[in-house]
């Protein structure tokens, strides 16, 4: 209803909204204003008379200052706050999970790892030479050997009656090689020797490593009885390399 | 009101001066006695100082202070139920000037009693929005926000309030 309702008065009501023109309002007495500045007056001895504790007044400050704009300006700030920690939150959820998650592959790696150790240690025992090529295989796959594994398998290189195994043996070894015991005892291994492919192998590992303390075993087996002619080729070269 | 706000309550003497009668008139019309709408009018100021905290600023002023000079109303009403809501006439010959009057006045007088009491018998929102926009001369937008409610909303109580009108006061006329 936009239309003005007096207008759409009939006439008789039309009459009576004149009428009520009519109807006088009286003054105020005078008294009215003397009580009101009574009433003022009376109040702001009160109010001053009030005492105030320090809360008090930080409730009539935040009374006084309180207006729907500073509700506004104080929502908003909230909101923003609340939208930050949201965002905050959402934006570190993935990385704890992310560390969480990269801490369960860790824990299951060093898991897998001693497994692997435990298999390996145990298939070395195994009278299957192929058990024993796996275990030696699994070598790689175990994340920080320890000496346990470092001295089964120099006891293997020296001992194993299979060539292969020995030769697979040598391999591992040489990639361990950063350890001064391993390659002490690689050195040490060359006369231990029999067979020719593992000494072939021994001296080209020797000459990978660089590692001149070979020198006098290599000697010592060159003079060795019987050696094998392709051998004996071999450790002339490999003395020769690192002299 | 701001200034009354933050604590210059002296402030409050100007908001008197400007509104007190304006405030009396709506009192008065409302409630037919002159004495008890002084008495609101005190009321109602009192609280503005009392509630100062309560005005935000947004808005007028007015519109507050016909927001408490309702309640004040309607708490008095409550209070003294039985004579709120009903003509003084004493009061109202009081105010009118009294004494030997002529025919056409005696008249006048007799309509616009008959007008009163029709007025004094209308439901309290239907006579509210009549002394709103009648004697206080406020907008339909006005009355609106103080009774927080649509401009529409005021334009078709104020219909419906004229017709109510019309009807108690033929009757009151009839009866006569």
């Amino acid at each position: 209803m936009n239309d003005d309702p007096i207008d759409g008065l009939d006439e008789q009501s039309n009459m009576l909204w004149q009428r009520m023109g009519n109807v006088p309002t009286p003054e105020p007495s005078p008294e009215m204003r003397t009580q009101f500045y009574t009433m003022l007056d009376s109040f702001e001895q009160e109010e001053k008379a009030k005492p105030q504790s320090v809360w008090t007044r930080i409730q009539e400050t935040v009374k006084q200052r309180w207006s729907v704009g500073l509700a506004g300006q104080l929502a908003y700030g909230l909101v923003l706050l609340s939208v930050g920690v949201a965002a905050g939150v959402w934006w570190q959820r993935p990385n704890n999970e992310q560390v969480a998650y990269q801490q369960r592959i860790d824990t299951l790696s060093v898991q897998v790892g001693e497994m692997r150790q435990m298999m390996m240690l145990s298939l070395l025992e195994n009278p299957s030479a192929t058990e024993r090529l796996r275990a030696v295989s699994y070598t790689k796959d175990i994340p920080e050997v320890d000496h346990h594994v470092i001295d089964a398998l120099l006891t293997t290189l020296d001992n194993d009656p299979n060539v292969n195994v020995r030769l697979v043996t040598l391999e591992a070894l040489a990639d361990l090689a950063h350890d001064a015991r391993v390659r002490e005892r690689l050195v040490q291994s060359l006369t231990r020797q029999e067979s020719p492919l593992v000494q072939v192998a021994l001296a080209d590992v020797m000459v990978k490593l660089q590692e001149k303390r070979s020198l006098k075993p290599l000697r010592q087996l060159l003079r060795q009885d019987g050696l094998n002619y392709l051998v004996k080729i071999k450790l002339e070269q490999t003395i020769k390399e690192l002299s | 009101m701001l200034r009354v706000k933050t604590g210059d309550l002296s402030k409050m003497g100007l908001l008197f001066e400007r509104y007190h009668r304006e405030l009396f008139g709506f009192l008065y019309h409302m409630s037919n006695k002159a004495d008890a709408s002084e008495d609101m009018v005190q009321t109602v100021f009192y609280r503005m100082l009392k509630y100062r905290h309560t005005f935000t600023g947004e808005g007028a002023f007015r519109t507050w202070m016909y927001h408490l000079a309702r309640n004040v109303l309607v708490d008095t009403i409550r209070q003294n139920k039985r004579s709120a809501y009903h003509q003084d006439v004493a009061d109202y010959a009081d105010r009118i000037g009294g004494g030997a009057l002529a025919d056409e006045q005696l008249h006048k007088t007799e309509d616009v009693t008959t007008l009163q009491d029709a007025l004094a018998r209308l439901t309290p929102d239907h006579r509210e929005v009549l002394v709103m926009s009648r004697y206080q001369e406020l907008k339909y937008e006005e009355i609106a926000r103080i009774l927080n409610t649509t401009e529409g909303a005021v334009k078709v109580r104020i219909h419906r309030a004229m017709n109510e009108l019309k009807k108690i006061y033929f009757a009151l006329e009839h009866e006569r």
